[in-house]
């Protein structure tokens, strides 16, 4: 089937890192922490996927190959206290934040896991107390925007000097709710930060059909918020980004969308063959993969023996062998527990003693004129 | 009637009541449940269209701004699924946010939060979101197909939100303090000809009526009439006409519609033999179509007669005086009704 080639610009982003490493702020031990949750994710995602194809996973499955810097890169520059919200495509961003490979694992295989015991997909968890990862409807990505308004909302009301931080994508700036929640945190000057990964499809449709300016960033005069634009798969531009619009928002100046702009290459879903994408496009991001970058820059720049690099690739290799051998030996949730926790306990929930006061008249009923006294009507012939 | 007690606090005595008794409107019921539960809790908020400056369409939260001030009592851009939205987040994180729509009808515009982030939240993940979404409800006043609907079925179809529905000034009170203690979504749904022209005596302080019990708002043996909201009066009304023409009706008024009080409603089926289900919402896929099917399932041998139904036309609701009286139930339909079940 023939697709029309989207009006995609290659824009001039490089095809290495060359931040100089005397000039980051940051010890060996973090530089490796980037990489290691990124070749964590890549390697889970690669593995995933051939679950998938093996039918061991059940329904679809959503990766986030080539979006590990902007995930990893934003999430680092977090602190304790603050909270995020997550696409499918973020899950080096949980891997940074501490979430344990296995635990995710166990999700997609639909086993006893908690929090979700088996009643969500692998990709989505809430888990406040633990990594700061809100609770949000994960069905529309426009959706958790009013959400992120209103944990920004809590901290502002409590005084406390947190931000939240949501990740989502070019495709999730056309809903109303991208509108509405921004539009709320803006007038209020909430500490929220929109980091919108353009990705340049939303499942098939390129940006030139999603929205009739070129950039997201474009879009925020409408709120009088800090915006800005940034190339995504290069780690410190992504940290330098994202650091400037959290602090615009953890200083109390309002919410701030940093768009950055990165590939998605895989499918919106492992069931999708990306068909509609342009292949001067994929050879284009090809060359420019945030974690062949960032390991090529940790050698020769950043001065890592490669051994040291080697290694990480081999543990994480062996972290995913040992996810699915943990995965495999869970059991499903029984299911008799099907329709349990659908309510939280609460203080006034009815207790046998209360069926003793049920006899309440109505001395005196309330009712429209209207509906009072009429002809004798079915209604159909008034 | 006043009856109170001394109590020694903090080595100074006082005289605190307890079951005094004050007669309010309807809407006063509502307005003194909410900002009593911000006095007693200051994690309690609300926010909405016109609420803080204006006090609310309906006057529900006039001088709420004054005494608790814009934090607590925040008027909103009109963007329903925003602030639900926000709402729905801040009740994750030890707030209890009390959400005002200004007609129900627009709770349409934030369905999508209600039912995919609201309702199931505590079933994914268990963590509980104690928010409250309130708005008036009901036709009979010229009001037109945007501000008269009914919308209860459309969230109690979707399982993890409580549906609760006042009929009395009482009632409001203690559904609605009941709903800002509960830990999960509630959908409070009002009645707006109810809020002024219903009054009665409410009892001061800490009143709770628990959500999932129904009350008898009329005894009966000859047939079980069940109804809930604005509709329960007009059943009353038509329990005292029958009675002057010899028969005994009971009004079953539900309150809640999630959970559901099965066991009430069975008990006064059995009892009577015959039932009628009434409510002012639009008869397909209405939630009497579950009452009737409860009925028919758990209490078919106890039935002298088909299970019958009288609500609204599958219409919208149109404005002018003869085309709303045409669609919506009235006493007299009720009564006619009620009158054939009787004579079945």
């Amino acid at each position: 089937m023939a697709h029309s080639s989207p009006q995609v610009p290659l824009p001039d982003y490089p095809e290495e890192i060359t931040a100089a490493r005397r000039e980051l702020p940051f010890k060996d031990e973090e530089l490796l922490r980037f990489y290691s949750s990124m070749r964590l994710a890549r390697t889970f995602e690669e593995k995933l996927a051939a679950l998938y194809r093996q039918g061991k996973i059940f329904g679809a499955v959503y990766l986030g190959m080539g979006q590990e810097a902007t995930s990893v890169g934003c999430a680092s520059q977090l602190e304790k206290g603050d909270f995020l919200s997550m696409v499918a495509r973020n899950l080096s961003a949980y891997f940074y934040r501490g979430v344990e490979p296995r635990h995710v694992m166990a999700r997609w295989f639909g086993k006893d896991q908690p929090p979700s015991h088996g009643r969500e997909l692998g990709l989505f968890l809430a888990d406040l107390e633990n990594y700061g990862i809100i609770p949000y409807h994960n069905g529309s990505m426009a959706s958790w925007i009013p959400a992120g308004a209103g944990y920004a909302l809590a901290f502002k009301m409590r005084r406390q000097p947190n931000v939240m931080l949501c990740f989502t994508g070019d495709g999730a700036t056309s809903p109303g709710d991208f509108y509405e929640g921004l539009n709320f945190a803006a007038i209020h000057k909430l500490p929220l930060v929109i980091i919108c990964e353009v990705n340049q499809f939303a499942y098939s449709t390129a940006c030139d059909k999603q929205m009739p300016v070129q950039n997201v960033a474009d879009r925020a005069p409408a709120f009088n918020i800090y915006a800005e634009t940034a190339y995504g798969n290069d780690i410190f531009t992504v940290i330098a980004a994202a650091r400037r619009g959290i602090q615009h928002a953890r200083n109390g100046n309002g919410p701030a969308l940093i768009e950055f702009k990165t590939f998605r290459q895989r499918g919106h879903g492992e069931h999708d063959d990306m068909a509609y994408v342009p292949a001067e496009l994929r050879e284009f991001w090809e060359k420019r993969d945030p974690i062949t970058m960032y390991r090529k820059w940790l050698i020769e720049r950043g001065k890592f023996k490669a051994g040291i690099i080697t290694r990480i690739d081999e543990v994480a290799a062996r972290q995913v062998e040992a996810a699915v051998e943990y995965a495999e030996s869970l059991p499903y949730p029984k299911p008799e527990t099907v329709t349990e926790r659908l309510f939280a306990p609460s203080p006034h929930d009815p207790k046998p003693e209360d069926r003793e006061k049920r006899f309440e008249p109505i001395e005196n009923p309330a009712i429209p004129a209207l509906t009072r006294a009429q002809q004798r009507s079915s209604g159909e012939h008034f | 009637m006043l009856i109170g007690q001394i109590c020694v606090m903090r080595g100074l005595t006082c005289f605190k009541l307890t079951t005094a008794m004050a007669e309010i409107t309807y809407l006063q019921a509502i307005s003194t449940a909410l900002r009593d539960e911000m006095r007693r809790d200051p994690s309690v908020f609300v926010l909405g269209e016109d609420i803080a400056v204006f006090g609310g369409a309906f006057k529900i939260t006039q001088g709420f701004l004054e005494e608790f001030g814009p934090d607590r009592v925040i008027d909103t851009p009109i963007s329903e699924s925003g602030f639900v939205g926000a709402a729905c987040a801040a009740a994750t994180v030890g707030f209890r946010p009390v959400v005002e729509f200004q007609f129900i009808d627009f709770i349409a515009c934030a369905f999508d939060q209600i039912v995919n982030y609201a309702a199931k939240c505590q079933y994914r993940w268990g963590i509980s979101m104690p928010v409250v979404f309130r708005g008036p409800t009901g036709g009979g006043i010229h009001a037109g197909p945007y501000h008269s609907q009914n919308p209860e079925a459309w969230f109690a179809h979707t399982p993890g939100l409580k549906v609760v529905l006042p009929s009395t000034a009482r009632d409001a009170k203690g559904l609605l303090t009941a709903a800002i203690r509960d830990n999960n979504p509630v959908v409070y749904l009002e009645n707006k000809f109810l809020y002024r022209h219903y009054r009665e005596e409410v009892p001061d302080g800490d009143y709770v009526v628990p959500l999932g019990l129904a009350a008898l708002r009329t005894r009966g043996r000859d047939l079980s009439i069940i109804s809930y909201g604005a509709s329960v009066h007009h059943c009353v009304e038509v329990a005292r006409v029958l009675e002057g023409e010899g028969a005994s009706v009971e009004v079953v008024d539900l309150r809640s519609l999630v959970p559901l009080d099965k066991q009430t409603v069975l008990e006064s089926v059995k009892q009577t033999g015959r039932a009628l289900v009434v409510h002012e919402a639009n008869m397909t896929a209405g939630f009497g179509a579950e009452i009737v099917a409860l009925i028919a399932q758990e209490a078919f041998d106890y039935l002298d007669a088909p299970v019958m139904r009288v609500t609204s036309l599958d219409v919208p609701v149109p404005f002018s005086p003869p085309l709303e009286m045409a669609m919506l139930p009235s006493v007299d339909k009720i009564a006619d009704a009620a009158r054939k079940l009787l004579a079945y």
